[in-house]
């Protein structure tokens, strides 16, 4: 199916590839510990909480739009969670309600961005502050223990020797590779991003359509938040705060452009690979913690660098 | 010329359009015919945009009406005009570059499969057949349209219009930016489209060939309609005139039937 790749982003892939391979290279011969089984369910296990986030992010930002407000949209699902989990609630009614509280957060964002055309950074910069608050406010603050019970399997279990939370990441990327290459919705959507004017004129309903990517995005930010809390058996207000950036930066680092149309999440999965092995690696190393945000900036600048030469293009 | 024994296929009545204080429509009747082509002429802003947008769903007139075929019907939306049949070619292509040229012709009407799913591999065969038929010649039906040159963008835009299964195509300056041998492919695609009993309504600037490849010719001036009259019976200094004013107006509004 070489026609489904698109004939730029088919080297940014290669690219990303071959990065990977190196990186993994490098670390491989720097450090015994890094090669194992072990150290990539670690390294599956880090990357797939932020990943859920960053999937949706990737679909967001192919219809040309963004999403800054996701972090916090975890964070609110995460307390709604734990507050829900104390009062001994049914643990299915816990997760719906859990993920159906931080889809009205997306479908707020959608209201603003979509029915009140307003930018969506901006947007979503008041609704990163504002969720983020509420998530502060609803505890005055403090976090909420659930300790280990039911719920914990989700965050914590195994299935056939890999972390629940990395499978149901690679069932979401999966999934949402599907979607977007097979059905004739995930195909406007990169119609959109690319021209949404001319998909006004044929008839599509982009405003339903983007209105529905930010609901969906913030449906996932809510299952990451579930995770955590799962995972950790405590829900932070303060859960993933400034994370908003680096899965932003995985995103881009993918070959996802800002202005849309471009790009998949086979890129996105890559770029999150690589900033976990290479988190995961100076860590190995036991490089100085400070550096870790070093190289990933790093990374990023070198790879959008590279991107915008070859296209020949970029900022004007 | 062509003899309009039926009725006519669309017939716009009194149709006026305001922007704020700007009068970009005021009371503009036209009857359109099947197997006829409509040079649409006007100076800039005289209504031409307007008019075309108005036809094709983007603007809810303020006042007027339409007849298909004879029926009073109501297009106030996009779909509303793809319902009759009526399918748009505008000035600015309204191509989406990131996607196939395949993608293009069949944007929002792709073929699906179960109703979700895209039927890429028939979408790419009837492009490919649709391009054929046309003599329309592209490195492949798979390449990006950013990779295409203008004549090239065109001639997607066109199969698009036709795909859309439209019998009134409206093209807003198709030769806009095309060089000569260009200009004539999208002529020769007019004629041929026009054969195949289609009303196309061509808004153009380009006063060289438009006698010839229209049977009808409309020309607006400040909103209003200022004439519409058989090609044949008029000129191209008639036409400047009527553009700029200094001849008074003469409308044949169904006069050749």
């Amino acid at each position: 199916m070489i026609s489904a790749f698109k004939r730029q982003d088919n080297w940014t892939l290669i690219g990303l590839i071959i990065t990977l391979l190196l990186m993994i290279a490098l670390f491989s011969w720097q450090s015994e510990f890094f090669f194992t089984t072990r150290n990539f369910i670690n390294i599956g296990q880090a990357i797939s909480i932020r990943g859920l986030i960053a999937i949706g992010l990737t679909v967001v930002m192919i219809t040309g739009g963004l999403d800054l407000s996701m972090a916090a949209v975890a964070a609110v699902a995460g307390m709604v969670t734990a507050s829900l989990i104390t009062h001994d609630v049914n643990s299915v009614l816990v997760g719906v309600a859990g993920i159906a509280a931080a889809g009205v957060l997306g479908a707020f964002n959608a209201l603003l961005i979509v029915k009140f055309r307003i930018n969506p950074i901006i947007a979503t910069l008041g609704t990163l502050l504002f969720y983020r608050g509420l998530a502060f406010v609803s505890t005055g603050g403090d976090n909420i223990v659930t300790g280990v019970n039911a719920w914990s399997e989700l965050g914590r279990g195994s299935w056939l020797g890999a972390p629940i939370t990395v499978w149901l990441f690679l069932a979401v990327v999966v999934l949402g590779m599907l979607f977007m290459r097979f059905t004739v919705a995930g195909n406007h959507l990169y119609a959109i991003g690319g021209n949404s004017e001319a998909c006004r004129n044929v008839g599509i309903r982009v405003d339903r359509l983007r209105g529905w990517t930010y609901v969906a995005q913030a449906c996932l930010a809510g299952l990451a938040g579930l995770m955590l809390t799962s995972q950790s058996g405590t829900a932070l207000p303060s859960a993933l705060n400034g994370a908003e950036l680096d899965i932003i930066a995985a995103v881009l680092l993918g070959g996802i452009a800002l202005t849309g149309g471009r790009g998949g999440l086979l890129g996105t999965l890559l770029g999150l690979l690589i900033i976990g092995v290479v988190q995961n690696g100076l860590i190995l190393l036991q490089v100085q913690i400070y550096w870790q945000s070093v190289v990933r900036g790093g990374i990023l600048i070198i790879a959008v660098t590279l991107d915008s030469l070859r296209r020949g293009g970029g900022y004007r | 010329m062509n003899e309009h024994s039926q009725q006519p296929l669309i017939a716009m009545s009194n149709v006026s359009k305001a922007f704020g204080q700007v009068q970009a429509l005021v009371d503009v009747s036209l009857t359109l015919y099947e197997g006829e082509v409509v040079g649409l002429l006007g100076d800039n802003g005289a209504g031409k945009s307007t008019l075309i947008k108005i036809l094709s769903g983007n603007y809810r007139p303020d006042q007027g009406t339409f007849q298909y075929r004879g029926q009073p019907v109501t297009i106030n939306h996009p779909a509303d005009a793809q319902a009759l049949g009526i399918a748009t070619v505008y000035q600015d292509l309204a191509l989406v570059e990131t996607r196939s040229v395949s993608h293009n012709i069949y944007l929002g009407r792709e073929p699906r499969r179960f109703g979700l799913f895209l039927d890429r591999r028939r979408m790419e065969k009837d492009a490919g057949v649709m391009l054929d038929d046309l003599n329309i010649r592209l490195p492949s039906q798979r390449v990006d349209v950013e990779l295409l040159s203008g004549g090239q963008r065109q001639a997607v835009a066109l199969s698009r219009a036709i795909a859309m299964g439209g019998n009134i195509l409206l093209l807003d300056e198709p030769t806009a930016a095309l060089g000569v041998e260009q200009t004539q492919q999208v002529h020769h695609l007019i004629t041929s489209m026009r054969q195949q009993g289609k009303a196309i309504v061509v808004i153009t600037h380009d006063l060289s060939d438009i006698l010839d490849i229209t049977d009808r010719i409309a020309v607006l001036r400040q909103g209003k309609l200022w004439a519409y009259v058989p090609s044949g019976s008029t000129s191209t200094s008639q036409i400047i005139g009527w553009i700029t004013g200094v001849v008074p107006p003469r409308i044949e509004n169904g006069a050749s039937q």
